[in-house]
């Protein structure tokens, strides 16, 4: 009861000192602190999502076949329902370097919306330019629209471009067939066919994918005939249909990086962050992990807003309450999540770009047994660079696959971004691609590790 | 079952519908026209053309488009001359004696990834390989050609044709831009001159021929009896990209070890403790030139002049 007393005097202390720049900080905290203790159950309060879903799009496809003239034309369109603004060809084809997170890439962003949801519309004319865009996660594309023109049909190239959708994880292709106002729906019959034979041949949906015939350059003159503006309004209608709505992974165990912690006195500990995907529920069986620690807890009590909730669902930000942990043993960056549900290794598969001289990167090339220090999340630790046996080095520019050993086991899902920093400058990036089993680590020392690389 | 009914009269109603306005004749020609594509790879718009033009005999319009290829590869790359192209690839191939380097430029990277695209670098890389086996002899240890983009279209791969007919045979089926950019053809003039070359991203195995983003070719003197180290220095070359091999009495070496670039100055890639000098002493190596490619370092406005002379008289004496 004192104890509380005390607390109250602490709290009401700090709201009259306001001056303080950190005044509200702590106000929080102790908020959250003093609403603990007043026990304060409570449902999540309700909010009303009016806002549309995003999107990430890109268009692929040969260089003249009218990628560009096709966004111009969407932009267009949209516009005459204020949904977008009109962006010309030449402003796309011209658009400036753009430099996401110190990388240049060659691509154009442009964003519109429909009724269902906002897009953002990617536009990149090389191979090295997406993967760049991968990486950086300057935007990562949920699907993509292959431009191909009806009198061409497919060219050797576009295997490349499917590719490649392949290779940065798309996993819905739409198809655009251009300029199909000068050509015979004979022709168009056999584009498609065509189209849909590479398209089974990389394992996309042939079937099912929306195949849309127009004239993105008569879309753009404002034609109302059938290749015209409705062809473009086809192609959203059916951009909006066949890519799902990305749902919140709602059935996965839980999993919930460690933003920050502290100790509630006569209570325990309680950590703080965003939860990632799957539901938490009070009483759950836990597992805090990071940096060579796996300890296991249960959630005495979890907290949204102040508010005590039995259950908390992915994209909540979340306090929770450990049963018997010691404030000591928590340590910012590492992951609360179901009991036994995760892995921690220090052994990973990622994809990485290195930064090239102009970007800030380094002069010269890399070569296996790398080491230095590895940025992600709220974390950093010491990690070590492979290259894959065959090759030899990787030239500042280059990206590929690379094998990372951390000094520490520590968990990273697929698709986790990281950065590498050398002398406090970033030199690489890079994303987790496949999570391998532990290695040791002899003495801490990680130029001894011995890797067997197949 | 009255729904049933009603959509099986809906289908059979299509169905003669359809056999009514679409006559068979005409689903016999666009199967023919999806064969005669599948075969030759040629845009849809030419497989028409040369099927009307033989009243839909295949094996005719086949001969025709092929016959037409040639031509309208040209046309196309006329029409795509004005392009800027700087992706594509650099390979090199070389024996002990002779080497070659070569720049071939398209588009987009993904043309680089085509079959067809390093099919066609390689075709160069050999074209200009067997260049270089010339009676020409040049009065230092090495016979250099620096061959540009026209120069190097006129050699002739395997097979007689010219490397500038079988690039427009390319651009023709691909539709984009490419251009031969740039070769560089080496010949020792005396026994104990080595010489060695390296691309980047170089083959897990090493063979006399590989092709990248990056290329070096070097000339160096080396006792036999001493580990053969041409391949790794090649290696440094690419990846310290110097910009001359340096001179020790006139040359300093500069203040930052990291914007070094006079070769002989520079850390040694493979183990930064030695300078090259130091590794070039260790092995009793003597370098005598080397070049580097890096893929669309130049524009084509700014390549060095080679003065249009014809390729008999073309030569770099020492």
């Amino acid at each position: 009861m004192s104890c509380r007393l005390i607390l109250r005097s602490i709290y009401y202390q700090c709201k009259k000192n306001t001056s303080f720049s950190c005044s509200s900080y702590i106000k929080t905290r102790f908020n959250g602190l003093v609403q603990l203790e007043l026990r304060n159950f409570s449902t999540k309060p309700k909010s009303d999502v009016t806002e549309k879903k995003h999107c990430n799009v890109g268009t692929i496809g040969h260089v003249d076949h009218g990628k560009t003239t096709l966004t111009a034309a969407i932009t267009k369109v949209l516009a005459k329902d204020g949904l977008a603004n009109y962006v010309s060809y030449d402003e796309i084809d011209k658009a400036p370097e753009e430099k996401a997170r110190g990388i240049t890439i060659n691509a154009a962003h442009v964003g519109y919306s429909t009724k269902l949801r906002h897009y953002a519309h990617t536009d990149c004319p090389g191979h090295a330019d997406y993967v760049r865009n991968m990486i950086s996660g300057a935007s990562q594309m949920d699907a993509a629209i292959l431009v191909v023109a009806a009198d061409d049909g497919p060219m050797p190239q576009t295997r490349e471009h499917l590719l490649l959708a392949k290779q940065v994880g798309i996993r819905y292709v739409l198809v655009f067939i251009n300029k199909a106002d000068i050509v015979n729906d004979e022709i168009i019959e056999l584009v498609e066919i065509e189209m849909r034979e590479l398209l089974s041949d990389f394992g996309y949906d042939s079937d099912g994918a929306p195949l849309i015939c127009g004239s993105a350059l008569r879309a753009l003159q404002g034609d109302p005939s059938e290749h015209g503006v409705p062809s473009v309004q086809r192609l959203l209608d059916a951009m909006d249909e066949y890519i799902p709505r990305i749902v919140r992974d709602v059935t996965s165990p839980f999993l919930m990086p460690i933003d920050n912690a502290f100790t509630v006195p006569g209570r325990g500990t309680v950590v703080v962050g965003t939860i990632k995907r799957g539901v938490m529920k009070r009483n759950d069986d836990a597992d805090l992990m990071g940096f060579g620690y796996n300890i296991k807890t249960t959630l005495s009590d979890i907290q949204i807003f102040r508010k005590s909730v039995p259950e908390a669902i992915a994209g909540d930000n979340v306090g929770v309450l450990l049963r018997g942990m010691k404030i000591r043993s928590v340590e910012t960056g590492m992951l609360l999540c179901a009991a036994r549900s995760m892995k921690m290794t220090n052994h990973y598969k990622a994809n990485i770009y290195f930064l090239t001289r102009s970007e800030g990167g380094r002069k010269k090339p890399v070569f296996s047994k790398y080491s230095q220090q590895m940025f992600s999340g709220t974390w950093n630790i010491a990690c070590r660079i492979d290259l894959e046996p065959s090759m030899h080095m990787m030239m500042p520019g280059d990206h590929g696959e690379v094998y990372l050993t951390l000094l520490e086991d520590m968990v990273m899902t697929q698709g986790q971004p990281f950065t590498i920093r050398e002398n406090n400058v970033t030199v690489a990036t890079g994303i987790v691609t496949e999570t391998l089993s532990s290695v040791d680590v002899p003495k801490g020392k990680l130029g001894k590790v011995e890797l067997k690389l197949d | 079952m009255k729904q049933k009914v009603q959509t099986y009269s809906k289908m059979i109603f299509q169905l003669i519908r359809r056999i009514h306005t679409s006559p068979a004749y005409k689903a016999a020609e666009s199967s023919l026209l999806a064969k005669l594509r599948k075969k030759t790879g040629y845009t849809i718009a030419n497989c028409k053309k040369a099927l009307e033009m033989h009243n839909n005999d295949a094996d005719k319009a086949e001969t025709w488009l092929h016959e037409q290829a040639q031509a309208m590869g040209w046309a196309k790359a006329t029409k795509l001359a004005g392009r800027t192209a700087l992706q594509g690839l650099v390979a090199v191939k070389f024996d002990k004696n002779h080497g070659a380097l070569v720049e071939l430029n398209c588009e987009t990277d993904f043309v680089a990834k085509n079959d067809k695209f390093q099919k066609m670098i390689e075709d160069a890389a050999i074209a200009s390989f067997k260049f270089a086996h010339t009676k020409l002899q040049a009065k230092g240890p090495i016979t250099k050609m620096e061959l540009d983009s026209e120069q190097l279209g006129t050699l002739h791969a395997e097979g007689g044709k010219k490397l500038s007919e079988i690039l427009a045979l390319f651009i023709g089926s691909v539709g984009e831009n490419a251009v031969l950019r740039r070769a560089e053809c080496w010949k020792a003039n005396s026994e104990d001159v080595k010489i060695a070359g390296y691309t980047h991203p170089a083959p897990s195995s090493s063979s006399d021929y590989s092709s990248g983003k990056y290329g070096a070719l070097l000339a160096y003197k080396q006792p036999n009896d001493v580990e053969d180290i041409g391949r790794q220095l090649c290696q440094h070359i690419v990846g310290c990209a110097p910009t001359k091999i340096g001179d020790k009495e006139k040359d300093k070496p500069a203040k930052n070890s990291d914007d070094e670039t006079c070769l002989i100055f520079q850390e040694y890639l493979l183990d930064p403790s030695y300078t090259i000098e130091e590794i070039l002493q260790k092995h009793n190596v003597e370098i005598i030139d080397y070049v580097r490619f890096s893929c669309g370092e130049v524009p084509e406005s700014c390549m060095p002049g080679v003065e249009k002379q014809p390729l008999e008289t073309v030569q770099t004496l020492q």
